[in-house]
C-alpha cells in the first residue's frame, strides 16, 4: 500500500483528509507542521507528500525546497488560493502538481493515483533521446547530463519525454496538460510553464536563453532538434 | 458660474467706462463751450465798441455804418429804432424775441438758440450813449460737429472696454476654475472604480483646502471599500477550512453509501447537495470579493475560439454512468469565419461565463435551446474585431424592464415561483459581467428568433502581436 504523509496543521482538516485517503486505500501518516514533516522523512520515507501551504513556523514552499533538496519524491501542495503568486512559488518550490482548498475526496484521490502512476510515456520504443549534452532514456527512467545523472521529479522527467519524443514539434500547454498531467482543456498551464522553467534550469547551459526547450509564442514548447 | 463672471465682468467694465466716457463728454463739452462763448462775447464788445466809435464821430451816415457792419459778419445793429445786418439770412427776425427784449432794455445778454436747425449764439451790447444796440450772431456748428466725434469716439472706447471686461472676466474665470475641473475629473475616476486617484493642492491657498479636504475623502472611501472587500474575502477563506473538513468526511460517508440504511442514504444526498452549493457560494464570493479589490487578474492564453466553446459546453454537462461526459443535448453551431481565428482568453474565467450561462438557461428558461459561435462585425473576415459567444434558451424571454437588473447582485426577478433545486447563488450573472468586462467585452441580452432568451457575449480579438508563430528564445 503506497504510504502518503499529510502536512496540515488544521487538525480536523487533517484527521478528514486521513479518513478519506486510508477509505482509498494509502496508508497515512500525518505531521502538523514543516519541521515535523523533514523529521519524518528521513524516518518513514512516504511515495507521495501533500503540504499544506498555510503552516506555521516553517511555511509550505519552504518545507517543500526543504524534501526536493533530498528527494524527488512526488509533492501535491494544497493550496487555499489559485491565486497566481501562491501557486506558481509552489510550483517552484518543486510541487509536481495542486488542489485548492476545498477539495473533493475523490478529485485529490484521482491526482494521486495519476501522480503515482506518473512515470514513463505510455508508449515509446526509443531507448535513448539526446540533445546537446543531455542523455534521456524513457525506459530506465534516467536522465543524464555530461555523464552525471540530473535528479528530476517524475513530472519534470515525464515532461522532458513527451518533449523530446516530439522533438521539432510543437505541443501545447493543453496537449502537455493532458498528457503529463491528465488534465482536461481547463487545466492550468502555469503548471506547464513553471515545469518548463525548472526543466531548463537542470538541462540548458544558460537557462535565460534556452537552446532545446523553446517557448512558441501564442502556441507551446517544442525541443528543437 | 463662469457666465455668471464674464457677465458680472462686462457689466462692471460697461458701468465703468460709460461712466467714465460720460462725465469725460459732459465736463468737455462745458469746458468748450465755455471758452467758445467767451471768446465770441469778447469779439463782440470789440465790435460793438467799433461801432460806438463810428456813431460818435457826428454825422455819421448810414452807409458808412452799413460799410462798417460789412466788415463785421453776422453783426445786427439796432440804430435810433432801425436794423442793420450784414447778412440777409441774419438779420432782426434771427435774433430771439427775449435777446432783443433784454438788450434793447439796456441789458447786455447772451443767448444760444437753434436757427434752421443749427446751433447759434447771440450775444447783445446795448449802446445807450448812441441810441444803439450791437447784436452779434455766431454759428455753433463746427463746435457741435467736434462734440458729437467726441462722444462718438467716448461711446466706442466704452464699447470696447466693455468687451474688454467680458474677456478678461472669462479668461479670469476660466483660470480660476481650471484646478476646478482637475477636481471634477478625480471625482469621474473614483467613481469609476479608481480609488487610489488623487488631487494635487497646487500652488493657490485657497484651493489647497478644498484638494487636501478631496485627498482625505478619498483616502476614507477608498479604505473603508478596500476594508470591505477584504472583509468578503477573508471571510471566505476562513470558511474554507471547515468547508474542507466537511468535504473530506463525506467524502468518505459516499464511499460507504451501501452500508448505510435507505434514510441516512437520503439524509447524505441532501449533504451532498448542500455541500456543494455552499462551496459554490464561497467561491462565487470570493470572485465578487477581489473584483471589488480590484485585485483579479487575467491570465492569458490564445486559444481557438470554437474550441473554446466546445470545451466549456461539454464541461458543463453531468457525468454519465460510464463515466464520461454526457452530450449536450442542444448544438453548438461555430461559424466558418471563426475557424482559424486566435482569442486571447482566461480560459478558467470563460468556463466560469459558460458555466454560468447554462446555469442560469438550465434553472430559470427550461434548458439552453442552442450556441453560436461567430464573429463581429459579420462576414469581414479577417477584419472581424470581436468573436461573439451566443446562448439561447427554451425560456420566455426576459422583459426589457427586467434586462439591466438580470445582471445584478443577488437579483432573483419576478419568476420567483420557477425555483429549481440546486439554483444558483445569486451572483453567477453579476459575475458573468466581471469577467466579460475583465477582457474589455460585453454581455447583453436580447430576445431570441422563435422565442426566448438571447445572451450575447462579445469579447475582442486582439491585434496579433506577430506576423505569425515565431520561436522566441
Amino acid at each position: 500500500m503506497s504510504r502518503i504523509l499529510v502536512v496540515e496543521d488544521d487538525e480536523r482538516i487533517r484527521l478528514s483528509m486521513r479518513l478519506a485517503l486510508e477509505d482509498e486505500g494509502y496508508t497515512v501518516d500525518d505531521v502538523a507542521s514543516g519541521e515535523e514533516a523533514v523529521a519524518h522523512f528521513a524516518d518513514e520515507p512516504p511515495e507521495l507528500v501533500l503540504i499544506d501551504l498555510m503552516l506555521p513556523g516553517m511555511d509550505g514552499f519552504e518545507t517543500c525546497r526543504a524534501l526536493r533538496k533530498q528527494s524527488t519524491v512526488p509533492v501535491i501542495m494544497v493550496t487555499a488560493r489559485s491565486d497566481t503568486h501562491d501557486v506558481v512559488a509552489g510550483l517552484e518550490a518543486g510541487a509536481d502538481d495542486y488542489v485548492t482548498k476545498p477539495f473533493v475526496a475523490k478529485e485529490l484521490a484521482a491526482r494521486i493515483r495519476a501522480l503515482l502512476r506518473r512515470s514513463r510515456p505510455t508508449e515509446t520504443d526509443a531507448t535513448v533521446l539526446t540533445f546537446g549534452d543531455v542523455e534521456l532514456e524513457p525506459d530506465a527512467g534516467v536522465v543524464r547530463r555530461g555523464g552525471e545523472e540530473v535528479h528530476c521529479t517524475r513530472t519534470e522527467f515525464r515532461l522532458l519525454c513527451e518533449l523530446a519524443l516530439n522533438a521539432g514539434k510543437v505541443l501545447s500547454r493543453e496537449q502537455l496538460l493532458e498528457r503529463v498531467w491528465g488534465y482536461d482543456y481547463f487545466g492550468d498551464g502555469r503548471l506547464v510553464d513553471v515545469h518548463v522553467r525548472r526543466l531548463r534550469i537542470k538541462v540548458e547551459p544558460d537557462p535565460g536563453n534556452p537552446q532545446f526547450i523553446l517557448t512558441v509564442r501564442g502556441m507551446g514548447y517544442k525541443l528543437a532538434v | 458660474m463662469r457666465a455668471r463672471v464674464t457677465a458680472a465682468f462686462a457689466v462692471g467694465a460697461f458701468a465703468l467706462s460709460a461712466v467714465l466716457a460720460g462725465i469725460t463728454y459732459f465736463t468737455a463739452r462745458q469746458s468748450f463751450l465755455n471758452e467758445r462763448q467767451t471768446a465770441i462775447q469778447r469779439q463782440a464788445f470789440v465790435n460793438a465798441l467799433l461801432v460806438r466809435n463810428s456813431l460818435q464821430a457826428s454825422g455819421t451816415q448810414v452807409n458808412q455804418l452799413v460799410d462798417l457792419i460789412d466788415t463785421l459778419p453776422g453783426s445786427v445793429v439796432n440804430w435810433n429804432g432801425q436794423w442793420y445786418a450784414t447778412s440777409i439770412s441774419v438779420g432782426q427776425s434771427a435774433i430771439p424775441a427775449q435777446e432783443q427784449a433784454l438788450v434793447l432794455g439796456g441789458t447786455p445778454a447772451t443767448q444760444r438758440f437753434s436757427l434752421d436747425g443749427s446751433v447759434q449764439v447771440v450775444v447783445g451790447v446795448p449802446l445807450p450813449a448812441v441810441h444803439s444796440a450791437y447784436f452779434d450772431v455766431v454759428s455753433l456748428q463746427e463746435l457741435a460737429g467736434t462734440l458729437r466725434a467726441l462722444a462718438f469716439a467716448l461711446a466706442a472706447a466704452a464699447l470696447v472696454t466693455t468687451v474688454a471686461g467680458a474677456a478678461v472676466g472669462r479668461w479670469a474665470s476660466g483660470r480660476a476654475l481650471r484646478p476646478l475641473a482637475g477636481i471634477t475629473n478625480a471625482a469621474v475616476a473614483i467613481a469609476g472604480g479608481q480609488l487610489d486617484t488623487r488631487v494635487e493642492a497646487g500652488e493657490d491657498v485657497d484651493l489647497q483646502k478644498l484638494a487636501a479636504a478631496f485627498n482625505r475623502m478619498a483616502g476614507n472611501l477608498q479604505a473603508r471599500i478596500e476594508r470591505e472587500a477584504r472583509f468578503t474575502s477573508d471571510v471566505s477563506h476562513e470558511l474554507r477550512s471547515p468547508l474542507t473538513t466537511l468535504s473530506a468526511s463525506i467524502g468518505v460517508l459516499e464511499g460507504h453509501r451501501d452500508e448505510l440504511d435507505p434514510r441516512a442514504q437520503r439524509a447524505l444526498s441532501l449533504l451532498d447537495g448542500d455541500l456543494l452549493r455552499f462551496k459554490r457560494m464561497v467561491d462565487d464570493l470570493l470572485e465578487i470579493s477581489r473584483f471589488d479589490a480590484g485585485s483579479a487578474e487575467l491570465s492569458i492564453d490564445e486559444v481557438d475560439p470554437g474550441e473554446l466553446v466546445r470545451q466549456a459546453v461539454m464541461t458543463t454537462s453531468p457525468i454519465g454512468e460510464d463515466g464520461n461526459r454526457i452530450e449536450p443535448v442542444f448544438p453548438v453551431e461555430v461559424a466558418p469565419g471563426v475557424e482559424g481565428l486566435r482569442l486571447r482568453v482566461d480560459k478558467r474565467r470563460f468556463e466560469r461565463v459558460m458555466a454560468n450561462l447554462v446555469d442560469n438557461a438550465s434553472s430559470y428558461a427550461g434548458g439552453v435551446s442552442r450556441v453560436v459561435v461567430d464573429r463581429e462585425p459579420p462576414g469581414t473576415g479577417s477584419a472581424a474585431r470581436s468573436i461573439r459567444v451566443i446562448v439561447e434558451d427554451h425560456g420566455p424571454g426576459v422583459q426589457a424592464a427586467d434586462r439591466a437588473h438580470l445582471f445584478e447582485r443577488f437579483y432573483r426577478g419576478t419568476r420567483s415561483g420557477q425555483r429549481a433545486s440546486g439554483e444558483g447563488t445569486g451572483l453567477g450573472l453579476s459575475l458573468v459581467t466581471e469577467h466579460v468586462r475583465l477582457h474589455g467585452g460585453t454581455v447583453r441580452i436580447e430576445d431570441a428568433e422563435g422565442g426566448g432568451a438571447r445572451f450575447i457575449v462579445e469579447l475582442p480579438l486582439a491585434e496579433p502581436e506577430t506576423d505569425g508563430p515565431e520561436v522566441l528564445l
